[in-house]
């Protein structure tokens, strides 16, 4: 058997741990971004208008805030769904397709969600 | 027909045999009182309705974990199990998970395969290190205990895992790793941490502990998977990021 | 441990355990597939965890996706968004929103008891964990709904 310096996450032991640390961070950032988007205005819903939206997300650590928050919760989900595609049984040439795939929406999903916080806090 | 003890009782039983398109359900009316097992209940259907019933057993008091069944949908020792606990119609299938060789006798051996390479049928443990004369019983000089472990499945059948994912190793294998980790006795450590740190090994369970709850023998295997986790981690810390590593990243048994 | 025989497409890992198959006889299943997750027949505590940790976290990637989708509306301007409002706090949005609240939640909540059960620590009390948990957590969606219906008012 070849001693890796590092795994190459072929096992879940790493997937495991990140799963857990970013959903104890989510467990944090998810409050902070409930309590700001629907117990802070007190329209109904707690929701914001266009122009307090924008407003809202211009700020600079909103923006940051927000945009962390994306980024650990889809880093969460991606292992999330990973894990559950995992307990259909699959080959180790069918893991790393799902691996790449799962990459591969994940960055999609957080780009896509860092450009359209950009665009909207552009518009403030 | 239903009544609970001197009176009959009705079983839903599962019939296999080799060559059957797929299984069939049958009814059987069965004699019982307060103190009818299970077993004893497949046991009339062979000897007064069935002969052809398969079904397997060895030692009546759970100690050889030859006749594990599911009734009613929960896995128990067929053995020990009373009618007199279950309502209604009884169903008696085949524990789960595993391939079906006559009616509800179970093809062992892929349990069996799941288990590392150093897994010897019998493993008898040292005289326990405070077991001196005055802790014997009469005549009886030291003692030798073996495994918790009676291996009769129950856990592999409970597993919500081991029903989608036929590659998850599965709490016996699991337990039984850990506990060669408690007590080593010339087992290469490092090996089975390597065995159990993999996708398809101690970081398969997802804490549903139906294991723990199907386990008749207080092995506890949800709660010692959870253990194996702990030292592979401690390992971790311990060697940083080398860890050797099957080729394919999976465990094999 | 057994060496490996790399260079196959198929996990030899698999192909071991199937091998040890010597009948044809089908596998005995409680359920098809991935029913077995939420077969809530004679489900403990455990396992009831288990399923719905797993419906949660499904549904919440679901809305993920459903959310940036709807937060894309902002890039229509004033009226698309205000249309997308006048929606939202109807009623029956408001109950999803309730139900979107639950999901996160349990899965919250839960998600912790996994953290602190799967790291080897308190795996015995897994059950107390889990109903304290869902008990705090009724009392925190309580809060929530009775703030989502009132908010404005």
């Amino acid at each position: 058997m070849a001693v890796r310096s590092r795994p190459d996450g072929a096992g879940r032991s790493r997937s495991w741990r990140w799963t857990a640390l970013t959903g104890v961070a989510l467990l944090l950032l998810v409050t902070i971004h409930m309590v700001a988007h629907h117990f802070v205005v007190e329209e109904i819903g707690g929701l914001r208008t266009y122009r307090q939206v924008l407003d809202y997300i211009a700020t600079p650590v909103i923006f940051v805030i927000e945009g962390v928050f994306l980024a650990v919760v889809t880093v969460h989900a991606m292992l999330g769904l990973r894990s559950v595609l995992l307990d259909l049984g699959m080959s180790e040439r069918r893991r790393r397709l799902l691996d790449r795939a799962l990459v591969a929406l994940g960055i999609v999903t957080v780009v896509y969600g860092f450009v359209l916080i950009g665009v909207l806090a552009s518009r403030a | 027909m239903t009544t609970k003890g001197g009176s009959t009782r009705r079983l839903l039983l599962h019939r296999y045999r080799r060559g059957d398109a797929e299984p069939h359900i049958e009814e059987h009316d069965v004699p019982a009182d307060e103190g009818t097992t299970v077993l004893a209940a497949l046991r009339w259907i062979q000897l007064h309705r069935d002969p052809s019933l398969g079904l397997r057993h060895s030692c009546f008091h759970a100690s050889c974990g030859t006749c594990g069944v599911r009734v009613n949908g929960r896995e128990h020792l067929a053995c020990v199990t009373m009618l007199a606990d279950h309502e209604g119609t009884i169903a008696v299938d085949p524990i789960a998970n595993l391939p079906v060789s006559h009616d509800v006798v179970v093809d062992m051996q892929p349990f069996f395969a799941r288990f590392p390479d150093q897994h010897p049928i019998v493993r008898a443990s040292e005289p326990l290190p405070h077991a001196d004369a005055t802790d014997a019983a009469d005549g009886i000089d030291e003692h030798e205990r073996f495994e918790d472990c009676i291996e009769c499945g129950l856990c592999l059948s409970a597993c919500p895992i081991a029903a989608t994912d036929a590659t998850y190793l599965g709490p016996a294998a699991l337990a039984y790793a850990q506990r060669l980790l408690e007590e080593p006795r010339g087992t290469d450590r490092e090996a089975i941490l390597d065995w159990a740190d993999q996708v398809n090994a101690a970081w398969g369970c997802h804490a549903a502990f139906e294991c723990t709850e199907a386990c008749p023998s207080d092995v506890r295997p949800a709660q010692r998977i959870m253990a194996l986790r702990r030292e592979l981690r401690r390992r971790r810390r311990r060697q940083g990021r080398e860890v050797p590593e099957p080729e394919n990243g999976t465990a094999r048994p | 441990m057994r060496g490996s025989r790399g260079g196959r497409e198929r996990d030899p890992g698999v192909e071991e355990i199937l091998r040890g198959r010597r009948g044809e006889g089908p596998i005995s299943r409680k359920a098809p597939g991935p029913v077995a997750w939420f077969d809530v027949r004679s489900m403990t505590t455990g396992h009831l965890a288990f399923s719905i940790h797993r419906i949660t976290g499904i549904g919440i990637v679901f809305y993920l996706y459903l959310h940036l989708a709807v937060l894309s509306m902002l890039l229509g301007g004033e009226d698309a968004w205000s249309g997308f409002l006048e929606l939202a706090t109807t009623p029956l949005f408001l109950g999803l929103d309730v139900i979107l609240v639950f999901g996160l939640l349990v899965h919250g909540l839960n998600g912790t008891r996994l953290a602190l059960v799967g790291s080897g620590f308190v795996a015995d009390h897994q059950k107390a964990l889990f109903w304290s948990g869902m008990a705090f957590g009724a009392i925190l969606l309580l809060y929530a709904a009775l703030h989502v219906f009132t908010a404005g008012d």
